[in-house]
């Protein structure tokens, strides 16, 4: 059977878009609200996966509490970065930004007392134990598909994540259209103008990018359940571009445009891998999944050059005069 | 009149050359006050300095007797002093009512914190901003432009929105950078008259850099004349026209 047509490959497709709008919205915040580039967003996810799984298995803490302190300590870790940084021009804070995720990742991989090291979590209570950080989150899992009379576990985490994404995008959506997010927005066309209004444009993107790291925060958090294990491995700096590929997708500015991207690509991405027919047959399913890069590629090419406010963008908003 | 803003030996040096060089002025409450000479006489750079987007080398300003010259911008803009740019610096992608409203102070809406906690307030400050942004643009006869992105004004409409915007942060003293640069002469009265109009009903004191003798001699009490770094000469209008030191510096010789 082509696996094209199983439910359960739809559900897992699903579930990844739902958990990359997440990580997105985050950017959006950061990039389509206040305009800064953060290429080190996978840092953030990182960083609230572990802290979720450390407080779980070494502290043995309740994940109801270790998972909204995961997304506290991505938000922390957005305002450490900023306070040094958000002074700096907008391209070296891109730069510092993504040696930062680099520098989560190597710590993650290394300090293996910490995090496991390169193992990964299973690792995490050391060797010969196979520590689990996720029993409770499966438990509660069975226990929302025992109410809604779910029997398939991928379809009850297609809903869970897929609620979490809807509040927080309707309350982004709403912070948006606050006279805190008019502040933003004139940040992100004229700093010097803004500051001359009486803005401490500072305050102002400090709050973005921490805002936008709890949320990669969320989407570690997410991301752990749905595996059961990670790495350090899952967050290369790839992943922070996989991010920014679905923003410029979907729309910069526009939050509703954050899960049609996230979904457009999740599709693009998971599908391009079973295509099995011509020309994606006479390669073998592991060039094909380098090809499926390629493509995606491509049609960001084609959407820039053709179409640059997204898929749902305004391009009054995008294009310069 | 008493002095609103005073400026003692202010000096600024980019890579070792002197923009502003030992420059001291004195704007009185309630005047408006024109500061003028040549290209790169370090006008733009004083009215920097003032306004906080460049901190000075040496030297002190004050605004009603309190200092100013170590503050950012956005205190010294809570502090009083307002400014607008040379080129107008409309938020083009934005609207133009937006651009307006967003140069209101004190809103708690621009706060998270209140966003959640105090949200009849932050409604009420809105609507009271919006009605404000409204008055302001009406003054200035864009009203009808309020829901258009402000990308689409003409370069003389967007100075005209610089005014209406700095008005909205309710300010004693505005730093007008070359008010008249590229605007056509229809709106070049407009301007003028809005300025003598402010100054009369609300108090607003001016500080202007104008290239445009005319609207220096016709609006302002006093005239600041500025050479290579230094001040030249303050005087009435009538005695910096017929000053010699002031004619050698625009003329470079005498006629």
């Amino acid at each position: 059977m082509n696996v094209l047509s199983s439910g359960e490959f739809w559900a897992f497709v699903g579930v990844m878009a739902g958990i990359y709008t997440l990580f997105t919205l985050g950017l959006q915040v950061q990039f389509g609200l206040a305009g800064l580039l953060n290429f080190g967003q996978v840092g953030f996810m990182a960083i609230g996966a572990y802290t979720m799984a450390i407080l779980v298995t070494k502290v043995g803490w309740s994940m109801w509490l270790a998972a909204p302190l995961a997304v506290g300590a991505a938000a922390l870790a957005g305002v450490l970065v900023g306070l040094p940084t958000l002074r700096l021009r907008g391209d070296y804070f891109a730069i510092v930004t993504i040696a930062f995720s680099e520098i989560v990742r190597w710590v993650a991989t290394n300090e293996d007392g910490l995090t496991g090291g390169s193992q990964g979590t299973i690792n995490l209570t050391g060797q010969g134990t196979a520590a689990q950080y996720n029993g409770q989150w499966e438990r509660f899992q069975r226990w929302v598909g025992a109410q809604l009379h779910i029997a398939d576990k991928d379809v009850v985490m297609l809903l869970l994540v897929w609620s979490a994404a809807l509040l927080l995008l309707w309350l982004t959506a709403r912070l948006a259209r606050t006279p805190w997010g008019r502040v933003l927005r004139a940040i992100r066309e004229d700093e010097e103008a803004t500051s001359s209004l009486g803005k401490h444009v500072f305050v102002y993107r400090l709050q973005a990018l921490a805002i936008g790291a709890g949320m990669a925060g969320l989407a570690g958090c997410v991301y752990a359940w749905q595996f059961s294990f990670f790495s350090p491995d899952d967050f290369q700096p790839l992943i922070t571009f996989f991010g920014w590929m679905i923003l410029i997708l979907g729309g910069v500015g526009r939050v509703w445009a954050v899960p049609v991207g996230a979904a457009v690509f999740g599709f693009l991405f998971a599908a391009t891998r079973f295509f099995d027919f011509a020309p994606f047959s006479y390669l073998d399913s592991a060039d094909r999944a380098y090809v499926r890069l390629m493509v995606i590629g491509l049609v960001i090419i084609g959407l820039v050059v053709f179409r640059p406010q997204g898929l749902l963008g305004r391009r009054d908003e995008m294009v310069l005069e | 009149m008493s002095a609103l803003l005073e400026a003692h030996g202010v000096s600024k040096a980019f890579a070792g050359v002197r923009a502003v060089d030992d420059a001291s002025l004195v704007v009185q409450e309630g005047s408006i006050t024109a500061l003028i000479g040549p290209n790169g006489a370090g006008k733009s750079t004083l009215f920097n300095c003032i306004s906080g987007f460049l901190r000075p080398d040496e030297g002190r300003i004050e605004l009603a007797g309190r200092r100013i010259d170590r503050r950012p911008p956005h205190r010294i803009v809570a502090a009083g002093l307002g400014r607008t740019f040379q080129t107008a610096r409309a938020l083009t992608r934005m609207t133009v009512l937006d651009n307006v409203r967003l140069a209101a102070p004190a809103h708690p809406g621009e706060r998270l914190r209140d966003l959640v906690a105090r949200r009849s307030a932050v409604r009420r400050r809105e609507h009271e901003v919006t009605e404000q942004a409204n008055d302001l643009l009406r003054l200035v006869r864009l009203d009808t432009h309020a829901d258009a992105l402000s990308g689409t004004l003409s370069g003389g409409q967007r100075k005209l929105l610089d005014l209406a915007r700095i008005l909205m942060a309710s300010p004693r003293l505005i730093l007008l950078d070359e008010p008249m640069a590229g605007v056509n002469p229809a709106l070049r009265e407009e301007l003028l008259a809005h300025v003598l109009e402010l100054r009369g009903s609300r108090g607003i004191t001016f500080l202007v850099v104008e290239h445009d003798l005319g609207f220096v001699m016709q609006a302002s009490d006093r005239v600041v004349v500025m050479t290579e770094g230094r001040i030249l000469m303050d005087g009435t209008p009538d005695e910096v026209r017929n000053d010699e030191r002031v004619i050698d510096a625009y003329l470079g010789t005498h006629a």
